[in-house]
C-alpha cells in the first residue's frame, strides 16, 4: 500500500497548541464572513438537518422538465447567508474527543493536506486509514470522495459523498461541501442538470460555498454565451 | 609380409587421426557449449526474484491501547530484539511499562515512492495506553506512526532466494578487501583457476584418499555456484575449472567480483535463503553496507566458508572465533590499522533470537494468489521481485487460525460421533475476518490444516447457510414499508404455527426446531429466537423475489433461486459471501467490496496495480440501524446468549447459521469494527447434528475474545431519523411502569408505538421515552 512506511503520519501540526482558523463553537460575531452579515442562520451546533428535510425543502427540478427549455441555473428559493468557515478539522479535536476520532481528524487532516499538494495518491492511502481508525468521520469519507474526484473516478467519488453525507449530522456547512462536490462530479459525468442542482442545495445550505457559486457562476456564462 | 604390417599401421593412424579429429572437434563444441553457457548466465537473467507477500502495516496513535504482548510478539516476527539499554541502532527496542516507556528504533523500510528511514521512537505510556509519541533524536512530536509490515511469506520457484542486487561501486572497498584476503587473495592475479591453490589441495585430497580440500578460486566458486552442484567429483571440478577459464577470459575481474558478491549464500531464515551481501548486512545488522563496522565486515567475510556453522545467531563462539581470524588477517595483510582491529576485536556479535519466517498463513495466500493470477502468470509472480502489500492483520490470522483448530479438537473432544478415521471425512471449519468499513480482509483460514487439504472453504465451498440467510428476510420487510409494501417494524406481530406456502402449484411446510412453536410473536422474537414457521410467513408477506434481491444487494454474488425456502437458507453460498453481506449491515448500509490484495509493486519500487477501498450505500442507515439493532438481541436473548456466558461481553449483532438437515453449522457476528463469519461442517455433507450455536459459536466468541481484547468498546452508532422507545416485548407497545420487563426498540421515526401496553396498563413516564 503506497505510503505505509513505518513513518510518523502526522509532523508537522500541533495537538492543541495550533490556533483553530475556526471551529464549531466559535460566534457568529467572531468569526471571519466572505460577506456581509447575513440574514440570520443556523449555527452548525444548532442545526438539525436531515437528508429527508433537505429533499423535502429543496425539490430537484426533474430532468424531463428541462429537456424542452434550455438549461438554466438554479437559484436558491430561499437565500441564506454564507456560514462560518467550519472547515478546519484540527479545530474539531477537543479534550473530550475520542483518542479514534482524534487520529482520525489528525490523519485526514494530512490527507486533506497531500491533496492540496496535488500527491492524490499518497492522499489516499491516507484517508483509507481514517475510516480504519474511525468509521463514523464523515470528514475521512468526504476527502476520499474527493480524492476520488481529483483522480477522475466520479463515481466512486459519488459513493463516497452517499457515506459522507449519511454520516454528516446538523453540519449544514459541510452538507454544502458535499453537494457542491456531488455537483462537481455530476458535472464532471456530464449530467449539467443534476450538477446544477447539487450546487443550488449546497448554495441554500451555505449561501457562501465558493464551490457552488463558482460553478453556477460558469454554467450561467455558459449558458448565456450558447445563447447569443 | 610387409604389406599387412604397413596396411595394419596406416589403419591404426587413421583411426587415431579420426579420433583425435573427433576429439578435437567435439571439444570444441564443448567449450563452445560452456562458452554459450556462461555468456547466457553473465548476459542474460542471472537471477529469479520471488514476490514477497506482507500483511497490512500496523497503526500507532496516542490513545490506543498497546496490547503489550501482541506488539511484544509483532515486533519479534518484524525482527526487532530487545535491548537492556537505550536502542542505539536499527532493529533494537526497550519496553519499561514499570516507567511507561517504550522506546523502538525503527528499521528502514522500502515503501513505493515513500523509502523511509528508520528513526528511534519513544512512547509514554499510561498503563498499556499511549499518552505521547516523540522522536527520540529530534524531541518532534508526533501522533501517529505505522510500524512496517510483516512479511508473510515468498512466491518462488523451488527455492527462495532472497537478494538484492549491488553493483560494485555501491560495495565498499574494505568488505571486498575482506572477503578477498579470506577467499582468494590472488583473485587479481590469477586467470580463472590457481594453480598454486590447486597443487596444495591435490596434495591434501592425495593424502587422505578423497576430495576434502578445495583449491578454489572465486571464479570457480562462482562457477560451481551458477551452473554446478555441490557434488565432489573430479568431473564436476573440471568443467568448473573449464568454465572459470573462459568467463575470465570473456568477462573483467570486476564483473566477476560483482556477480559473485551478490550471489553467494550467506545464511538461512527459516524457508529464506539469505544471498549476496546486501541481504546478509540486513538480516544480520539491520543496516545498509555503508554502514558496516569492520568488526561486522570481518563477520560477514568469515560468514562465506559456512553461513549456517558460523553463523552469529546459531553458533556466537564459532562465529567470534571465525571474526577474529579474519581480523587477524586484515591486520596482517595492513587492511585495517591495529586500532581498528582493537577496536573491532571489542565489539560485540548482533544477538537476537533467530526469526524463521512462518508465517505461512497459506490459505489467505492462496487466495491471494488467485487474485494475482488474474493479472500475472506465475512465472512473472516467482521471478520478478514483487512486492504484494495486503490487507492481512498477522495478529488476527493467528487468533483465527489458533481458534478454529482449537475449537474443532473441543468438538470433537465433546462429541465423540464427531471423529474420523480417514483423513479425508475429517471435521472442517472456516474462518474469515474482515473490516467493515473497509471491506479488508483481516484474517482467513480456509480449513483445519493446510497439508491434509488445500480446499479454501472461506470461498470455495458452496453451502447451505440455513438460518443464518433469515436476516435479508426481517431487512427485506423492514423496507417493504417504504416501498409501499406492507409495513414492519420490530414489535410486528407475527404468527408462528404451522402453515402451507402454495408456490408454482406446489406446496411447502417449514417446520419449527423440535416442532415447537410459539403462536403470536414480534417479529425481534422471531428472529432472535430464529423461528422458521414465523420468518417463512415474513417472507411470504414481503415476496420471495425482494429477499432474494436484498440477499443481493448486499453482496451474495451466488446464484438464489426465488422459492420459498430460500427464506430459510436453502440456497448455497460461501462463507466469503455472507461476510461480504453482514459487513454492509455493519458498516451502516454501505457495501464495500472485499479486499486482499492492495498494492503491486515490482521490483524498481513503480506501483503495477493499486486496489483502493470501494464503496457503495446500499442501505439507508436507519435500517441498517434497526438490523443491527434487532440482531444485538441474538446475544443478549436469543441463540448466542452463549457468547455472553463464554465472556464475550461487548456490543455485537450476530446470527447463528443451522440448516435443516444439521450439514451445516453457521455463525456470524460482528462489532462496528470487526466481522467474523465462522463455518464448521464436513466435506463430504455428512450430517454434524449441531447447531450453529453449539459449533460455530464457541470458536467464533474465541477469536473476537483474543481479537477485540483491550481495543475500545464501540457500539453501533445511533443515527438520525431513529427514535429509541420503551416497549413491553409481550404487547408490542409502549411500556408502562406496570410492565415487569421492558425492552429499547428503535424504529424509524413516526413508526414508533402510540399506545401503552394493554397488558399491563399504566401511564408511561415521560422520562422513558429518547
Amino acid at each position: 500500500m503506497q505510503g505505509c512506511a513505518p513513518r510518523p503520519l502526522y509532523r508537522t501540526i500541533q495537538p492543541s497548541t495550533s490556533p483553530p482558523a475556526s471551529s464549531d463553537k466559535a460566534s457568529p460575531a467572531t468569526t471571519p464572513s466572505p460577506l456581509p452579515e447575513p440574514p440570520r442562520t443556523p449555527l452548525p451546533q444548532e442545526a438539525k438537518i436531515r437528508e429527508q428535510d433537505l429533499q423535502t425543502r429543496s425539490p430537484i427540478t426533474p430532468p424531463a422538465a428541462k429537456e424542452t427549455t434550455k438549461p438554466a441555473v438554479v437559484t436558491p428559493e430561499v437565500p441564506t447567508g454564507p456560514l462560518p468557515d467550519d472547515s478546519s478539522l484540527l479545530a474539531k479535536i477537543t479534550p473530550g474527543t475520542s483518542p479514534q476520532r482524534a487520529a482520525s481528524l489528525r490523519l485526514t487532516e494530512e490527507g486533506r493536506k497531500l491533496l492540496e499538494a496535488g500527491d492524490a495518491s499518497k492522499a489516499l492511502s491516507r484517508l483509507e486509514k481514517t475510516i480504519v481508525i474511525d468509521s463514523t468521520n464523515p470528514y475521512g469519507y468526504f476527502y476520499l470522495a474527493k480524492t476520488h474526484y481529483r483522480l477522475g473516478r466520479y463515481k466512486e467519488s459519488l459513493s463516497f459523498l452517499e457515506v459522507a453525507e449519511s454520516r454528516l449530522s446538523g453540519e449544514p456547512f459541510w452538507l454544502a461541501e458535499v453537494h457542491a462536490l456531488r455537483g462537481e462530479n455530476f458535472r464532471a459525468l456530464g449530467m449539467v442538470d443534476k450538477a446544477e442542482a447539487s450546487y443550488a442545495q449546497a448554495l441554500r445550505l451555505n449561501s457562501g460555498n465558493r464551490t457552488a457559486n463558482d460553478a453556477l457562476a460558469r454554467l450561467q456564462g455558459q449558458s448565456e454565451a450558447t445563447s447569443r | 609380409m610387409k604389406r599387412p604390417k604397413l596396411r595394419i599401421l596406416r589403419i591404426i593412424l587413421v583411426s587415431l587421426l579420426i579420433v583425435t579429429s573427433s576429439g578435437l572437434v567435439f571439444g570444441g563444441w564443448y567449450l563452445r557449449r560452456l562458452e554459450e553457457t556462461v555468456a547466457a548466465k553473465f548476459e542474460g537473467q542471472k537471477w529469479r526474484f520471488p514476490s514477497k507477500i506482507y500483511s497490512d502495516s500496523h497503526l500507532l496513535y496516542v490513545g490506543i491501547n498497546l496490547r503489550l504482548q501482541d506488539l511484544s510478539e509483532k515486533l519479534r516476527r518484524l525482527g526487532y530484539h530487545e535491548s537492556q539499554s537505550q536502542p542505539k541502532a536499527r532493529g533494537e527496542y526497550r519496553l519499561q511499562p514499570s516507567r511507561g516507556l517504550l522506546e523502538i528504533y525503527l528499521h528502514d523500510f522500502s515503501y513505493p515512492a515513500e523509502p523511509f528511514k528508520g528513526f528511534p521512537v519513544r512512547f509514554s505510556l499510561q498503563g498499556t495506553v499511549i499518552t505521547k509519541i516523540e522522536n527520540s533524536t529530534t524531541g518532534e512530536e508526533l501522533f501517529s506512526l505505522e510500524l512496517e509490515p510483516e512479511l508473510i511469506t515468498g512466491l518462488y520457484d523451488r527455492v527462495w532466494e532472497e537478494r538484492r542486487v549491488v553493483s560494485l561501486s555501491e560495495v565498499p572497498p574494505l568488505i571486498v578487501k575482506a572477503i578477498l584476503a579470506v577467499e582468494d587473495e590472488r583473485f587479481y592475479h590469477h586467470h580463472g583457476i590457481d594453480p598454486t591453490s590447486v597443487v596444495r589441495a591435490t596434495w591434501v585430497n592425495l593424502r587422505s584418499g578423497g576430495v576434502v580440500q578445495g583449491g578454489s578460486t572465486l571464479t570457480q566458486q562462482l562457477m560451481k555456484n551458477f551452473f554446478l552442484s555441490d557434488e565432489r567429483k573430479f568431473s564436476r571440478k573440471m568443467k568448473e575449472a573449464i568454465m572459470a577459464l573462459i568467463a575470465e577470459r570473456k568477462y573483467t575481474k570486476d564483473e566477476i567480483l560483482e556477480n559473485y558478491l551478490n550471489e553467494i549464500y550467506l545464511g538461512q531464515r527459516g524457508s529464506q535463503g539469505i544471498f549476496g551481501i546486501w541481504e546478509a548486512s540486513q538480516f544480520y545488522f539491520s543496516k545498509p553496507l555503508s554502514e558496516l563496522t569492520v568488526g561486522e565486515v570481518a563477520l560477514l567475510a568469515g560468514l562465506v566458508r559456512a553461513p549456517n556453522r558460523l553463523s552469529p545467531y546459531r553458533s556466537p563462539d564459532a562465529a567470534t572465533k571465525r571474526r577474529n581470524i579474519v581480523l587477524v588477517k586484515l591486520l596482517d595483510d595492513k587492511i585495517i590499522t591495529r586500532k581498528q582491529y582493537e577496536a573491532a576485536m571489542r565489539e560485540s556479535l548482533p544477538r537476537r533470537e533467530l526469526i524463521k519466517v512462518t508465517n505461512d498463513a497459506p490459505y489467505y495466500v492462496d487466495y491471494l494468489r488467485r487474485e494475482l493470477a488474474e493479472n500475472y502468470s506465475n512465472d512473472v509472480l516467482t521471478a520478478e521481485g514483487f512486492r504484494i502489500f495486503t490487507s492481512m492483520d498477522l495478529q488476527l490470522q493467528k487468533m483465527a487460525e489458533k481458534s478454529l483448530a482449537e475449537g474443532l479438537k473441543k468438538l470433537e473432544a465433546a462429541y465423540p460421533a464427531l471423529r474420523r478415521q480417514g483423513e479425508e471425512d475429517n471435521l472442517e471449519g472456516a474462518i474469515v475476518v474482515l473490516r467493515p468499513q473497509t471491506g479488508e480482509i483481516k484474517a482467513m483460514v480456509g480449513g483445519r490444516s493446510y497439508q491434509k487439504s488445500q480446499f479454501n472453504r472461506v470461498f470455495q465451498a458452496k453451502r447451505q447457510p440455513g438460518s443464518i440467510f433469515k436476516p435479508f428476510v426481517y431487512l427485506a420487510a423492514l423496507m417493504a414499508g417504504a416501498d409501499g409494501g406492507k409495513k414492519f417494524t420490530p414489535v410486528t406481530m407475527v404468527e408462528d404455527s404451522p402453515f402451507k406456502w402454495s408456490y408454482d402449484g406446489q406446496e411447502w411446510e417449514p417446520g419449527n426446531y423440535n416442532d415447537e412453536y410459539f403462536g403470536t410473536v414480534t417479529f425481534r422474537r422471531a428472529l432472535e429466537k430464529s423461528l422458521n414457521s414465523a420468518t417463512a410467513r415474513i417472507a411470504r408477506d414481503v415476496g420471495i423475489k425482494r429477499v432474494r434481491d436484498i440477499a443481493h444487494r448486499l453482496g451474495v454474488q451466488s446464484s438464489l433461486p426465488a422459492v420459498p425456502s430460500l427464506a430459510l437458507g436453502a440456497a448455497e453460498v460461501t462463507p466469503l459471501e455472507i461476510a461480504v453481506a453482514f459487513s454492509t449491515l455493519a458498516n451502516n448500509g454501505v457495501r464495500t467490496r472485499p479486499l486482499a490484495v492492495k498494492q503491486v509493486v515490482d521490483s524498481d519500487g513503480g506501483a503495477r496495480e493499486k486496489r483502493d477501498v470501494r464503496v457503495e450505500k446500499v442501505l439507508t442507515p436507519q435500517i441498517a440501524f434497526i438490523m443491527n439493532h434487532l440482531l444485538k438481541g441474538v446475544f443478549d436473548r436469543g441463540t448466542a446468549d452463549a457468547a455472553r456466558r463464554w465472556g464475550f461481553t461487548r456490543p455485537a449483532a450476530g446470527k447463528t447459521g443451522t440448516t435443516n438437515d444439521y450439514k451445516d453449522a453457521w455463525f456470524v457476528g460482528y462489532t462496528p469494527d470487526l466481522l467474523a463469519v465462522v463455518w464448521v461442517g464436513f466435506d463430504n455433507k455428512a450430517k454434524l447434528g449441531l447447531s450453529g450455536a453449539q459449533a460455530a459459536l464457541p470458536i467464533w466468541t474465541e477469536f473476537m475474545k483474543l481479537a477485540t481484547a483491550g481495543t475500545p468498546v464501540t457500539d453501533f452508532a445511533p443515527v438520525p431519523g431513529i427514535k429509541i422507545v420503551e416497549i413491553d416485548p409481550l404487547s408490542g407497545q409502549l411500556a408502562t411502569p406496570n410492565c415487569s420487563y421492558v425492552l429499547r426498540e428503535a424504529f424509524l421515526e413516526r413508526d414508533e408505538p402510540t399506545t401503552t401496553c394493554p397488558l399491563h396498563p399504566g401511564t408511561p413516564p415521560a422520562s422513558k421515552f429518547d
